[in-house]
């Protein structure tokens, strides 16, 4: 593989490719934004490629990404990654808790009558053609497998 | 052909929103075919309060900018077969829609719908005018208090410059004890100065706030008062002659009263 | 004592007056703001009336709305430079 481990950042990216359907050769080429920041109701942002927000993205905010979604903290508003038709994208938040969640053309909400309780890291992606939350695992175990 | 009722006020926090939500809801559960339209576009709240925050996919926005028929921006409600929302965008603001799309849209949506009830913004620029323009009848929602009667007067002058006559008055939040007690302006007192018709008095109520809370609205709650006021205005919209509830709590100091001769 | 009572017992009159006669006096200026070009129009129309009995000084003329206390009143200051004569009668 393409990545030497010893750095924080291959450390976050090989976590992140444990098990998923992510080329991570592709992942170091495309286009990425790091939004440095919370999204608060009425924010939104397009993107053609991936977007990693440094904060929340609070309830009434908008993420629409070509590629994957990833959100270092609560993830409340709407959100679509694959938005270009990509059924590979993921999303991923440290509090998984969407208004509505979008991977290229699926479209899910949380089930009514249910209040998420996330206090872990979660991920969502298609699945036999059905949008699935995972947990997101970080542990060294799991990384340990990614440099094979 | 339906009719198209504007919720309005000209101050911001008296009782809009609720208002429109409670209405719709009303009426739809008498078995009518509502259609709820959030004009309050970059400050959408009527989905939150009808609990369909999750299902929104496209907004009046799209619709009125060509991106979806209005047909896929309609939701359903999740607990009364003729009800449905249009709701506004969130991310982006009042001049994204002209008062002739509003027109357009309302004209649209009378063939399908008996009702069409829009949440007006707060305020009396752009998104006043592009919620009133294609209204055939307004109903003002005020409070007991001296800023949003004010506000209320204006707008009730607006929309007779619009061609919006005979508005219809809604009081929220009336505390029959504070009334009582000399320390709240009445019913009387607000129509009195506003000179306008009245369709129903809302009593402050808890039940509001909970029922907020849920996404449910109170109208469904048989046991509140504050759902009785609301099925009371959407009986008289409906047709029929209902009195105007009582705002006395009989509790003690009433019945005392009473006793006593004061009354 | 007396003012627990006359509360407890609704004959206060309260902060409610207060409010319905501020409401009141905001209210009658607030419904009497009249736009210029109304004003324009109500001059123009004067003139034409007033011309009719007297020689008036137009461009010194002046119209405006004055509010004191809880009336409004419209104020006309018409400078007269002759009477015309009476015709006909």
């Amino acid at each position: 593989m393409a990545y030497s481990r010893g750095n924080s950042h291959s450390d976050i990216l090989s976590g992140f490719g444990q098990g998923l359907p992510l080329d991570q050769e592709d992942l170091v080429d495309e286009n990425t934004i790091l939004v440095q920041r919370t999204l608060r109701s009425g924010q939104s942002i397009r993107y053609n490629g991936n977007v990693v927000v440094l904060g929340d993205v609070n309830p009434g905010a908008e993420i629409s990404a070509a590629g994957n979604v990833i959100v270092m903290g609560a993830l409340r508003g709407v959100v679509h990654a694959g938005a270009g038709g990509d059924e590979k994208a993921v999303v991923l938040a440290f509090k998984l808790q969407p208004t509505q969640l979008r991977i290229s053309n699926h479209i899910t909400r949380p089930p009514d009558n249910e209040t998420p309780d996330a206090d872990h890291p979660e991920m969502a992606r298609i699945r036999d053609g059905v949008v699935t939350i995972e947990v997101f695992q970080t542990g060294l175990n799991d990384r340990a497998g990614v440099g094979k | 052909m339906g009719e198209v009722f504007v919720i309005t006020s000209g101050k911001g926090g008296v009782g809009k929103t609720t208002t429109t939500a409670n209405i719709g809801t009303g009426l739809a559960s008498a078995g009518k075919k509502v259609v709820l339209v959030d004009a309050d576009i970059g400050l959408r709240n009527l989905d939150v309060v009808l609990g369909l925050e999750n299902r929104i996919v496209f907004d009046i926005v799209d619709v009125t900018s060509g991106n979806c028929r209005l047909r896929q921006a309609l939701i359903k409600d999740k607990r009364l077969e003729g009800l449905h929302l249009l709701p506004a965008a969130q991310t982006k603001d009042k001049t994204a829609v002209s008062p002739d799309q509003m027109r357009t849209l309302c004209t649209e949506l009378k063939k399908e719908f008996d009702y069409v009830v829009i949440d007006c913004p707060a305020g009396i620029e752009q998104g006043f005018r592009n919620a009133i323009a294609g209204a055939d009848k307004a109903i003002v929602v005020t409070t007991p208090e001296v800023s949003a009667v004010r506000d209320a007067d204006r707008i009730i002058g607006l929309l007779e410059a619009a061609e919006l006559r005979d508005p219809k008055l809604i009081i929220n939040r009336i505390r029959p004890k504070m009334v009582r007690q000399g320390d709240m302006m009445s019913i009387e007192d607000i129509i009195d100065i506003l000179a306008v018709d009245l369709i129903g008095v809302i009593p402050e109520d808890e039940m509001i706030v909970i029922t907020t809370n849920r996404g449910e609205p109170v109208v469904l709650d048989q046991h509140s008062r504050s759902g009785q006021a609301y099925r009371n205005i959407n009986r008289r919209i409906l047709g029929e002659e209902v009195p105007m509830m009582s705002m006395e709590e009989d509790g003690f100091f009433k019945k005392l009263r009473k006793i006593i001769g004061l009354n | 004592m007396l003012e627990f009572l006359t509360k407890l017992f609704g004959r206060d009159s309260g902060s409610k007056n207060v409010a319905k006669e501020r409401l009141r006096l905001v209210l009658v200026h607030d419904r009497t703001s009249i736009s210029p070009h109304i004003l324009e129009a109500l001059k123009a129309d004067m003139i034409q009336v007033i011309s009719n009995y007297m020689l008036i000084d137009e461009t010194n003329l002046e119209v405006s709305l004055d509010s004191s206390g809880n009336t409004v009143a419209l104020v006309a200051n018409i400078p007269v430079k002759g009477m015309k004569r009476a015709s006909g009668a």
